[in-house]
């Protein structure tokens, strides 16, 4: 413990002391080298020399140095005590590091100070960087780049620098991400030598590239030519002209070109002669192309002499060949078909499709010439494939051109023998054999000449007819496979889109591809247009066809080709939309959203406006059938237990009303109630403004009905005629003392009520008030008790719905007994049946009798401490709040 | 007539030396064919009037048919074809590199003051690495006995005073930008002819043969003498 606390204070005195001294900032001895950068593998020594003033202080020497790296102690035996000031470490075959190097001492013989401390890293010097070399892509500034050498683990800058013979240039300095390559400031000077080396630098060395020097015109990666266009020409169908336009690099120097070509489909591009295009020029005429076949030319360039880059490819460019007559005549054969009538046969004259590298061009027609020996010619035009003729029994001789919009083919000359004619040589040893995945068939040569063989054949299937299909030979062969296809692709669409549709089909299965496909001839066309031809490559499963018109049927069929002929699939029909996909979405939307924008700002304003819209179009019409009792008195007694939407409304000058409570039983009321009456009469007109006729004010439809509905035996039902209501109108509310206090009536063509179609029984009621001297307000209720007969039962329970907690057989049991001791009293006044429909409507609240006393009481005492009312505050008589009408 | 004659060619060479050894930085490419083809391409590309005179007719608002009348080269300004002929490859490509040296001079001027001729700085760079080559060119002939030769008369350009007027000084440019590059077409024509035989002198131009035995001694059609290099006085 002793010893713990001996440390402490010594070490805050070596702390007190140092920094008395400005230890911390004024290191008791340093490092030398400072910031040292070490080679890998080298060796590194570095001294620590104490101050003496240090020294003297902690009574040190260099002795009591010791090194630590990155916090570990450096054995001892790398120490070197220079002097009595210096001591040294020593590191042997440094490897890649980063670390901490510090010198300490141990002062007081126990307190390790740290003295200096430097940051020992480790790399390698650059390498030579190697293949400089630079690019100048026209238009642009020189970039040179080059490979740096080994990772120097140093941060290193390279410098690339170049000169004239005459000047030099700034420096490019390599940017960090990109230490490779530098693009020069300044404009490339082409026919000007050049100089250009790279520098590599780093903590540990400098080092620099090998010079070049060139000429920058002998490294420019001029821009693709531009422009290319594909022309045919219709004198010959086996060329195209190609024409572009060069960059401007062409003012300085001399350009050679690649031009490379495929056929539409192909993946593999075919290159003119590279001597052919070895000078400047901006055309150049292809030749040896088949006819009526479209190919893709790009072309790119650089200078001729071969000394700097090609340029990128131009933009491809294509062009279809002009169409030259058909190169060879069509197959043909024949088939008789029993005839019958005697003497005659019908002969069906087939003929093979021509594969479009045969045909040149659109095959229009066939022209089919029938012959009899010595007989007139019979000519044919033919769409189609085959002809069917009536023929006699003789010999004829039939020919078949196809013929393009340039020209006819060959012909391919029939002889249709007699009927009777045998055959002297026939075909003998037929065999067919498989091999190689086709059908080989094998016959034996006949001795006398032959002009050429027609193979028929038929697949033998248990469930399918015989359908024969045929193919010609020459008549040297006498071995062959069955090469034409039995059935053609069935094409189908893949996506169909306004202007364009996607076709796909299968590959044909091998069994009835019959020899190789070679290519795939789509047809397509429209009801009344004409058909249009397109070639596709047999490696391809689909096609795209282009430039279609939106909301058309097309008619699209597919036939497949091998070296022998072809085979057409069945035709498919479809109909481009109208729309291009996304293009009635492109429309709706924006209208939805417009029109739910719009609507969503009607339905804002409306309800910002709601009060002055329900104002103008749908204002508040009273319903004599959901009126209900209101206390009437000069000064509303504090009792209701209103809400805070209550106060929402205590600063209104109108407020809805729904229950009048009628101070009454005391003689000075009815006058007082006379002057309210004329009062009312008085400022009827002003208020007028105010009430707004039947629905202006819900003052003018709550306050009568509720004192009217004070008479509930009388429940006939009112429907006709109109009636008067009263209104309310006051300027404040509830314990606010209104401005302008006005009582007013107005007029309404609401149905007359009972009362006012029975003056009777106003009149009977008026003589039982009249006894007490209350005549003038006895007319004024008899009103109001009209129109509480509408249906008063039906008012207390459909306000009794809006109640929360309201038991209704309570509710009906205490309608019944109101109803019976209004009948059991002799006095009958209106006062009382007011009083009665008071207490039904305070129902609504829990404990709906003992409200019912309790109204009663209240009532008649603020009558009697209030006295003459001097004002009528329309109250809502509502259990939990305010009851807006 | 010697002493004057050695006096022209000592002064020559010592201009030529001083040229070179200034102006030597990196090193040229030591191909006599190259060099040429190189000095006759930039010749070519400083002929164009499309990238000086044509821009600054244009810009200057000089584009019009009695103006352009005259915008035509002023005599005496620039060397003569015909004088150039005359010259040995090294008293040309003194006199080459002094004229490049006013053209830089006067660009630098059109420069400040048009700022809307975008190639002019380009101009200018090209300028300068023909100079470069000239200057390697020089290097190449300087062992040769061609380069020792005693070069013809130097007369001395006249000096054109800058006019006030600020129409005169668009047409002076104008005429100016003509002369330059009427001048570089002449040496273009020069040039051609020492790919036909570099290692001859082509002492007279065929079209000098036509003339009528005016045996220039005058470089400039004035008949000022054409100093070897230095200054262009305008």
């Amino acid at each position: 413990m002793l010893t713990l606390q001996t440390w402490i204070v010594q070490a805050l005195l070596v702390f007190l002391t140092t920094d008395s001294i400005g230890g911390l900032l004024d290191p008791c001895g340093y490092i030398n080298p400072e910031s040292p950068v070490v080679q890998l593998g080298s060796n590194f020594t570095a001294v620590c020399v104490l101050k003496e003033k240090c020294m003297d202080y902690f009574h040190v020497n260099a002795n009591y140095i010791f090194w630590k790296t990155n916090h570990v102690t450096v054995p001892k035996e790398q120490y070197t005590v220079i002097n009595r000031t210096a001591s040294s470490v020593t590191f042997t075959n440094i490897p890649l590091l980063n670390s901490q190097l510090t010198c300490n001492i141990r002062t007081f013989g126990q307190i390790d100070q740290n003295v200096y401390g430097i940051r020992i890293i480790s790399g390698l010097p650059p390498e030579k960087p190697k293949n400089l070399n630079c690019i100048v892509n026209e238009g642009k500034k020189m970039m040179c780049q080059w490979a740096p050498g080994r990772e120097t683990y140093l941060e290193t800058n390279f410098t690339l620098k170049s000169e004239w013979a005459t000047e030099k240039f700034d420096d490019c300095e390599a940017k960090r991400d990109t230490p490779t390559s530098c693009t020069v400031d300044y404009s490339p000077v082409y026919f000007v030598n050049i100089e250009v080396w790279v520098e590599a630098e780093n903590a540990l060395g400098k080092v620099t590239s090998d010079h070049i020097n060139f000429d920058p015109i002998d490294k420019v990666k001029p821009n693709a030519p531009h422009n290319l266009s594909v022309n045919n020409s219709e004198e010959l169908s086996s060329i195209l002209k190609l024409t572009w336009i060069n960059s401007n690099i062409k003012n300085f120097i001399t350009l050679k070109y690649n031009i490379q070509y495929r056929t539409k489909d192909a993946s593999t591009w075919s290159q003119i002669p590279p001597e052919d295009t070895a000078s400047t020029r901006s055309s150049f005429t292809v030749q040896d192309l088949k006819p009526f076949t479209e190919y893709v030319f790009r072309i790119r360039c650089m200078k001729a002499d071969g000394k700097g880059f090609w340029s990128d490819w131009s933009e491809e460019a294509s062009g279809i060949t002009y169409e030259d007559r058909p190169s060879k005549a069509p197959s043909f054969w024949y088939k008789i078909e029993p005839s019958r009538t005697h003497g005659h046969r019908s002969v069906q004259l087939i003929w093979k499709t021509l594969p479009p590298f045969e045909a040149n061009g659109k095959i229009l027609d066939y022209e089919v010439t029938v012959t009899r020996w010595k007989s007139r010619l019979q000519n044919y035009t033919v769409n189609g494939t085959e002809l069917t003729v009536n023929l006699t029994n003789d010999r004829y001789i039939a020919t078949l051109t196809a013929r393009n919009l340039v020209g006819k083919s060959d012909a391919s000359v029939l002889t249709i023998p007699a009927c009777d004619f045998q055959a002297t040589h026939p075909v003998m040893d037929l065999k067919a054999f498989p091999k190689d995945n086709v059908l080989w068939v094998e016959w034996t040569a006949t001795n006398g000449s032959v002009n050429k063989y027609i193979l028929e054949w038929c697949v033998l299937s248990d469930t399918l007819p015989c359908i024969p299909d045929w193919q010609q030979e020459d008549g040297t062969v006498h071995r062959t496979y069955l090469r034409a296809p039995s059935k053609g692709p069935t094409v189908r669409t893949k996506k169909v889109g306004k202007n364009e549709a996607v076709l796909e089909w299968d590959q044909l299965p091998v069994d009835v591809q019959n020899g190789f496909i070679r290519n795939y001839t789509i047809f397509y066309r429209t009801i009344i247009g004409n058909e249009t031809a397109v070639n596709v490559d047999s490696s391809h499963t689909e096609y795209t066809l282009s430039s279609l018109t939106s909301d058309t049927l097309y008619m699209v069929r597919m036939a497949a080709y091998t070296d022998e002929g072809g085979k057409d699939g069945p035709e498919f029909t479809f109909t481009t939309p109208k729309f291009a996909q996304g293009e009635i979405e492109a429309i709706v939307v924006p209208v939805c959203l417009a029109f739910l924008l719009t609507t969503l700002l009607g339905v804002l304003f409306c309800f910002n406006k709601r009060d002055l819209i329900k104002k103008h179009i749908w204002p508040n019409v009273p319903d004599p059938s959901k009126s209900h009792i209101a206390q009437w008195s000069p000064h509303t007694p504090p009792r209701h237990n209103f809400n805070s939407k209550d106060q929402m409304y205590s600063d209104g000058n109108f407020t809805d009303v729904s229950v009048v409570e009628i101070e009454a039983n005391d003689k000075k009321t009815f006058p007082e109630d006379m002057k309210s009456l004329d009062l009312f009469k008085r400022e009827k007109i002003s208020t007028e403004g105010h009430s707004s006729g039947i629905g202006g004010s819900s003052c003018m439809s709550s306050s009568r009905p509720s004192i009217s509905s004070s008479d509930e035996n009388e429940s006939a039902q009112n429907t006709s005629s109109t009636v008067q209501y009263s209104t309310v109108v006051h300027s404040g509310y509830r314990h606010q003392v209104p401005s302008v206090q006005v009582f007013s009536r107005s007029e309404s063509t609401q149905p007359l009520l009972d009362s006012e179609e029975r003056p009777e029984d106003l009149q009977l009621v008026d003589n039982v008030e009249g006894s007490d001297g209350v005549l003038p307000r006895q007319q004024y209720f008899k009103q109001n008790c009209g129109q509480r007969e509408t249906s008063p039962v039906i008012s207390h329970f459909e306000r009794s719905k809006q109640g929360s907690s309201i038991n209704q057989e309570d509710f009906v049991r205490l309608k019944q007994q109101q109803i019976s001791d209004h009948i059991s009293q002799s006095s009958g006044s209106g006062q009382m049946k007011m009083f009665q429909e008071v207490s039904t409507a305070a129902s609504f609240g829990p404990g709906t009798e003992e409200q019912v006393e309790r109204f009663e009481t209240v009532g008649m005492e603020a009558a009697i401490d209030e006295g003459m009312p001097k004002s009528y505050l329309p109250q809502t008589v509502r259990q939990g709040g305010y009851m807006p009408q | 007539m010697r002493a004057q004659l050695t006096q022209r060619m000592l002064l020559s060479l010592v201009l030529g030396l001083l040229f070179l050894s200034t102006a030597a930085t990196g090193s040229c490419s030591g191909k006599y064919q190259g060099l040429l083809e190189q000095l006759r391409s930039q010749a070519d590309y400083m002929q164009d009037t499309s990238r000086l005179l044509d821009p600054y007719i244009h810009i200057q608002g000089l584009d019009t048919s009695g103006l352009k009348e005259h915008c035509k080269e002023r005599p005496g300004v620039f060397p003569s074809e015909d004088a150039l002929w005359r010259l040995s490859r090294w008293d040309f490509l003194q006199i080459l590199n002094a004229t490049l040296g006013q053209v830089l001079h006067r660009l630098t001027t059109f420069q400040q003051d048009l700022p809307q001729l975008k190639d002019l700085g380009m101009v200018m760079l090209y300028i300068r690495g023909f100079q470069s080559n000239i200057h390697c060119m020089c290097q190449l002939l300087g062992s040769s006995s061609e380069a020792a030769k005693p070069t013809q008369a130097s007369p001395a350009p006249p000096l054109p005073t800058l006019a006030s007027d600020a129409f005169q000084r668009k047409l002076e440019g104008c005429r100016f930008l003509s002369g330059y590059h009427h001048f570089m077409h002449s040496v273009a024509q020069v040039l051609r002819e020492w790919g036909k035989s570099p290692r001859r002198i082509r002492r007279h131009s065929p079209r000098q043969a036509l003339q009528k035995g005016a045996h220039g001694t005058h470089l400039f059609s004035r008949g000022r003498r054409l100093a070897p290099s230095g200054q262009l006085p305008w």
